[in-house]
Parts: C-alpha cells; structure tokens; sequence
C-alpha cells in the first residue's frame, strides 16, 4: 500500500507535484493518468527516495521507502527503461543489482527468462531497443519478488506482444495481492488494464475512483436519440440537469436522463423515437471532461500564478 | 510468464487484500530477506566496476604507460649517467640526488597514471548519472552513502593495486637496461620500497579527488575538466602569476604534494613530509565529504 499526504514538489517557481493525497490499494492495479508533464514521474520517484518532497510525506506499507530493511524487496520500480549503464550487459546489471540484496543468481536468471531477455541478455544494454530496455526495467523491478511494484510508463516502445504481455504481468501480480502502481498517459490502456484509477493535471488529482465510476461519469450518461421531431423532444425534455445538444438533423444528445425517461417523456408528448441508444463514454472522453475542467478552473482563478507545465524538465 | 515470481506462496496469495484496508500490509511478514549491507553494496559496486569494458581498458592503459615510461626513463637515465662520466656538470647533478637516479625509474609514469585513474574516478562516478544508472543504484540503496563509500573503496583500492603492481612491472622491465649501463637498481630497497607505497597511495588519492569530482559535478566531461584543471593547468597558472601569494600557494597544491612525499632529504621551498601529507588528505577529504553531503541531499 502507497500512501502519499500532502505530497509536494517545487522545482524552482515551478510546482511539479501540488501537495496530493491519494492511496493506492493492495490486490488491485491501480492507474496513474495524466498527460506529460502532469507530474507521474517526480510522484513515482518521491515514492522511490530519489527525489525529496518539498512538503508532505508518502509512505510504502507504512514506512517512507529508504527507511525499509531490503528496499528491493519490498519495492520494485520501472521508473525509467534507461536507468542503466548502457555499456554494461543486461545480465550484469541485473546482477549488480541482486548483490546489493544477496538476491541469488538463480533469481537474476528467472527474471531474465520471465521478461523474454534471455537473448540478448548478456549483450550491451546500448543496442537495446525501446521495448527490450523497457522489459530490462521490468525485470530490475520484479528482481527482489516485491510487495509493491511501480511502473512508469511500461507499455512505452513495447510491440504489440509486448503490451498484451505487461497488461497480463500486472494483473497477475495484483492477482497474487500485491500492490501494482502503474502510470501511463494512454487511457485505452488504462481502460483494460486497471481497476482503478487516480487522475493528474497539473500536479493535482483530479479523480480517484474506480475506474467503472471514472468511465460512466457518475450520473453523466448520455444518451442518442433520433426523432422526426427533434424541437418538440427538445422542448419537453427541458429541465433542471438535463441537457440536450443537436448534433446533426433529427439527432439529439441527451445527458441527464436514461432511455427509459426519454422514452416516457417522448410517449408522453407523442413525439416518434426511431432511435435510442445509450452512450458509454470512453474513458478517453471521460479524462478530456475531467481536465478540461482543470485547465478552466485554473485559467480562472490563477491569472498571474504560474502554471507548472512541465515536471520531468529538471532532469537533464 | 508461467511463474512470475520464486515464491508465489499460496499464504501470499492466500492473504485476500480485495478490502484493501490490511493495515499497512501487516499481512506480510517483517522479514523478507537480506536488505543492502555494506559488503553486499560493495560486491555491487565491484560486480559493476568490472563488467564495464571501458575500466578494464583505462586500467589496462595505465600499466602499460607505467610500465612503457620506467623502460623509457631508464634507457634515458643510463644515457645521462655515461654523460656524466664526461661531464662534471651532469655528475654534479647526480651527486646531490643522493647518487641514486635509478631508484625513481619505476614511478616516473607516475603522471599520466594520476591523469588516467584520477579520470575513472571521475567516470565511475559521473556515468552513474549520465546514464541514469544512479537511479537504480539508490532506488536498491536508498541511505546512497554506503553506496558511494563502497564505490570509493573500489575506486581507491584498484588505483592503489594497480599502480603498485604496474610500479613493480616497470621496476624489472628496467633493472636489465639501467644494468647496461652499469646503474644498479634494488627493487626491494628500503627507498624503491617507500616510492612505491607512496607513489600508490598518492594516485588512490588522486582517483578518490576524482570521484568527488564526479559526484559533485555529475558530467563526465567537467570532472575531467576540473582534475586536469586543479593537477596540471593550476601548478602551471601559479607559476607564470607573478606575487609571493602564488609561490607560497603552489606548494599547497594537490599535485605538488607528491615531490615532498617521496624526496629523501627536505628540499628547501617545499613542504615537510608531514605537512605534505596534511594537505593532500585535506584536498582528498573536504571534496569527498563535500559529495557525501550533497549527494545525500540532492535528488538523484
């Protein structure tokens, strides 16, 4: 379990990460969603110990993370496909690696196996490709057998083997219990892979739920209607929280309302309906309506603050 | 992706977190295995000291120069010494070093040894950052200063064995020439004894200055800079700067430590033995606890 409180980083004037809170649950994949520059890397590694928070404080099962007895064990983290010496063979990093924790080589060979590098595995890490530095970093990540595994942006570069792969690795691991914290900008993968989901823009959550609430809406389902009288619809569906967009001729959008109400109200006023379709957005939809409303909320409240576009700029 | 982990235990698996809320993961149990000890950090870093391609060459490189300048510098030494027999001059110049040239004959590449350890010093050191490397050393060592010792006891350790063993190389490389010419050199005497330790302990010095170097400046390029800046440009810059301040100043430079280390008798205008040592250690400890500092307070 992850547990960040007012968690907080300020690079300079810019504030990268401003002050969330958020868990992330045992047994569950959870996502971490945003654009670039939302601030899911500097998160991940405040999490990691590798960057101190400007304020708050987060916490792996109960402990801030370089206070742990066996780190590796406890923790494994994908933060960067390219945190390794380039010139050195993937087998030797790994193996690097598992010294620090007397993790036996036998360890360093089934993670080799297990993420599909038992190829190129005693070849430089510099003739990697994206995909196979990234599946290197998964298996740094899996070495210590940890409790809680971090993943940022996993599925970058991977083909699509690759991704169905990771995707089944990081349910499984949940499966077994464990904590997976798992970041991407992609919402299609998120929408298949995790359980649950914690929204950033602009280094503020902007959601923390399942990830079936995110999808509906909570109360926004939409609904498409088509009629041969679409002002008459229009006019008895007018009320308090419904809103009704046309979209083409004889094509209404309907939020606000289910089928079942729009049909009534259409009986009702005799209006002919020769469509009824429910709308499910997609989660993409669901996070342009979340940060959209963000972006609006800022411009209007913060006119001379500035706004903190980028976190991982600090890095070189 | 049959068996993700060693042990999947079924107790692990057994431990329904569907609620979640298990306190803190108490589930689990405390220990969990061996955390990072000093020994285990410091196999790591040795594990990574010798699985770079680039070190072993920079080494190899470094005994060869050794062992290529004693070769050089006793064939040059024997030419000075049959001049010397006809030049009163020369003979002179023989008689006030004691009489003895040949015994400084294993060391005398001990100049480009300091340029080129003191470098991989540097590299050790700034490539962790380069290459991003630094972010999985510290995410598996969290506390960073075990890691940075341990990786300063490598660093240190290999600059002195190697340059002890390259200093013995070039020393029976150049007993047959300097022989030749009629010059006698004992490897095992007391002085040839004392210049290797010391001409060892010097260059570990140098190569901890330069992983201090590296870690404060993260850029392999400007620790390299810096060294070469602060070990060949500074005596240099000191000495064409006109004004006592820099005389006296370029005694206390870390390169100008050495002569006073390993001279027979005090020379005039130099540094005693003991306040040579003084100084190199000061300009070996202030950066290396300068890097500790920062490197335990800076984001990785």
């Amino acid at each position: 379990m992850i547990e960040a409180q007012g968690l907080t980083k300020v690079y300079g004037d810019k504030t990268a990460v401003g002050g969330v809170n958020f868990t992330v649950q045992a047994g569950q994949v959870t996502g971490f969603l945003g654009p670039n520059g939302a601030g899911k890397s500097t998160t991940m590694r405040m999490i990691m110990g590798l960057d101190t928070p400007t304020a708050g404080r987060v916490t792996v099962n109960g402990v801030p993370f370089a206070r742990h007895v066996a780190p590796l064990r406890e923790i494994g983290a994908l933060l960067d496909a390219k945190a390794v010496h380039t010139s050195r063979s993937a087998y030797n990093h790994l193996l690097a690696m598992a010294a620090t924790h007397s993790i036996p080589k036998k360890r360093v060979h089934d993670v080799i196996e297990m993420t599909g590098l038992a190829d190129v595995a005693r070849k430089k890490v510099k003739g990697f490709s994206l995909g196979m530095g990234q599946r290197l970093g998964i298996a740094a990540a899996l070495l210590g057998d940890p409790q809680t595994i971090i993943l940022d942006e996993p599925v970058n570069g991977l083909d699509p083997e690759g991704v169905v792969w990771v995707r089944n690795l990081v349910k499984f691991l949940a499966s077994e219990g464990r904590t997976v914290f798992l970041s991407s900008h992609l919402m299609s993968e998120m929408a298949l892979t995790a359980d649950h989901l914690i929204v950033i823009g602009r280094g503020k959550i902007i959601a923390d739920a399942p990830i079936r609430d995110i999808i509906t809406g909570k109360g926004q389902s939409r609904t498409r209607v088509r009629t041969d009288q679409p002002d008459q619809l229009m006019h008895a569906l007018a009320g308090a929280g419904v809103s009704v967009e046309v979209q083409d001729y004889e094509l209404l959008e309907v939020k606000g309302l289910d089928p079942r109400q729009i049909a009534r109200t259409a009986l009702d006023h005799h209006v002919m309906v020769y469509e009824l379709t429910p709308l499910q957005a997609s989660l993409e939809e669901a996070y342009m309506e979340l940060t959209k409303d963000e972006v609006e909320y800022h411009s209007l409240i913060t006119t001379g603050a500035p706004v903190p576009a980028q976190s991982g700029g600090h890095q070189s | 992706m049959s068996s993700t982990t060693l042990d999947s235990t079924p107790s692990r698996r057994g431990a329904h977190t569907a609620d979640g809320a298990a306190p803190g993961g108490a589930g689990r149990p405390a220990g969990i295995g061996p955390g990072p000890t000093f020994l285990r950090v410091l196999n790591s870093e040795f594990i990574k000291f010798r699985t770079l391609l680039s070190t072993v060459i920079l080494l190899a490189s470094t005994a060869v120069v050794m062992v290529g300048f004693g070769a050089l510098s006793a064939w040059g030494t024997g030419q000075f010494a049959d001049a010397a027999g006809s030049d009163p001059q020369a003979a002179e110049a023989i008689a006030a070093q004691g009489g003895d040239l040949a015994v400084t004959v294993p060391t005398s590449g001990i100049a480009f040894a300091q340029l080129i350890l003191g470098s991989l010093g540097v590299l050790l050191m700034s490539s962790e950052f380069t290459t991003g490397m630094a972010r999985s050393t510290f995410a598996a060592v969290p506390k960073r200063l075990p890691a940075f010792i341990a990786k300063l006891v490598v660093v240190m350790v290999s600059a002195f064995l190697l340059t002890a063993v390259s200093t013995y190389a070039a020393g029976l490389v150049s007993v047959p020439i300097l022989d030749n010419y009629g010059l006698k050199l004992d490897l095992g005497s007391a002085q040839s004894v004392k210049l290797l330790l010391v001409n060892s302990a010097y260059v570990a010095a140098v190569a901890a200055i330069g992983m201090a170097l590296g870690t404060l400046i993260r850029n392999s390029a400007g620790g390299i800079m810096s060294l070469v800046g602060l070990f060949f440009v500074a005596p240099i810059a000191f000495q064409l700067i006109p004004g006592d301040f820099f005389v006296e100043a370029r005694k206390y430079l870390p390169g100008n430590t050495i002569s006073p280390l390993t001279a027979v008798e005090h020379v005039p205008e130099t540094l005693e033995v003991w306040q040579a040592a003084l100084v190199l250690g000061a300009w070996v400890l202030v950066p290396v606890v300068l890097a500790m500092v920062l490197l335990k307070k800076r984001d990785v």
